[in-house]
């Protein structure tokens, strides 16, 4: 290994790190109180908006691409169950946090959640 | 005539190479498919697809490793996926392909095989998140860059060592005469 690479490993990791540090330490109370919803979109339409509540609700999604169980528990959500080959949905995990996203790309489905306006983590740029 | 002679038998080397490493990557595909890697990060691979790639890039022309990246993406598919996933693909691949190809005309100094290898894997990703924001029309996509980024790190420095590995015993066989002479 040269001192290029090593340099260069630095240089991703710092950037990397960059981006994923303000997230580790973005206050959690302040989440709670916002309210946030997770927007359901199929092929790019709109399927659902639901609310992020602490209580549980389970959300399916019959399409024409597939099936799909979404559950909203804690103030986030998670996709439990689906009938896509790869399944790489599922490895998502419980998504809570604004911009967070989960893709099933055979469904053609997308759920991405939204906070209070002003509220920055990430990019939360929708490009309709 | 001779002169004829070894350009066509270095034409058809260089076919040869290119069907085998397209086959070997297909083939490395359908391995890591069943190593069962439950990375935390969604989407993120191996990518030792990428050993073949960097490897073509090594021995042969850009034009043959361009080639090599869009014959081993159809088989691959062809076999596996849709026509998604093949858009999905084929993004990661190329933009793999444009970085390593990149670094190694610019840089091959500066950075082993290691880093090139490294800078494939996260531009591998990052094309794959192009073609995601563009397929769902979102850039919050992108919010699972960095995390990629770092994986792109780790599987980068494995895919590097294998091709460490494999270049020097590929140039042993007498299937790459004429080949080492051109890259170095």
């Amino acid at each position: 290994m040269k001192r290029g690479d090593i340099l260069l490993i630095g240089l991703i990791v710092i950037v990397a790190l960059a981006f994923l540090i303000p997230r580790w330490f973005e206050p959690s109370e302040k989440n709670h109180n916002e309210p946030r919803v997770a927007n359901i979109t199929v092929d790019g339409k709109l399927f659902k908006t639901v609310e992020l509540t602490k209580e549980e609700q389970t959300i399916d999604v019959k399409t024409e691409f597939g099936y799909n169980i979404l559950k909203v528990h804690d103030y986030g959500i998670e996709m439990i169950d689906a009938d896509c080959p790869d399944k790489v949905c599922l490895t998502f995990g419980f998504v809570e946090r604004n911009g967070g996203t989960i893709v099933c790309l055979p469904h053609r489905l997308m759920v991405e959640i939204e906070g209070a306006p002003g509220e920055g983590d990430g990019i939360d740029v929708i490009v309709k | 005539m001779s002169s004829l002679n070894e350009q066509s038998s270095l034409a058809l080397k260089r076919t040869v190479i290119v069907a085998i490493f397209a086959a070997v990557s297909v083939v490395l595909s359908l391995v890591e498919m069943y190593i069962p890697v439950n990375m935390s990060v969604p989407g993120a691979k191996l990518g030792l697809a990428n050993i073949m790639v960097l490897t073509c890039l090594y021995f042969l022309r850009a034009r043959d490793a361009f080639m090599m990246v869009i014959l081993k993406t159809l088989l691959t598919a062809f076999i596996f996926g849709t026509f998604s996933s093949f858009l999905f693909s084929i993004m990661g691949a190329l933009f793999s392909f444009a970085a390593m190809w990149f670094l190694l005309a610019v840089g091959r100094n500066k950075l082993s095989v290691i880093g090139i290898s490294i800078i494939g894997g996260i531009a591998h990703n990052f094309g794959q998140l192009t073609a995601a924001a563009l397929y769902f029309q979102s850039m919050n996509i992108f919010y699972y860059l960095p995390m990629l980024m770092i994986m792109g790190v780790l599987t980068g420095i494995a895919v590097g060592i294998a091709v460490r590995y494999l270049i020097p015993a590929l140039s042993k066989l007498s299937l790459f005469d004429g080949f080492l002479a051109e890259s170095s």
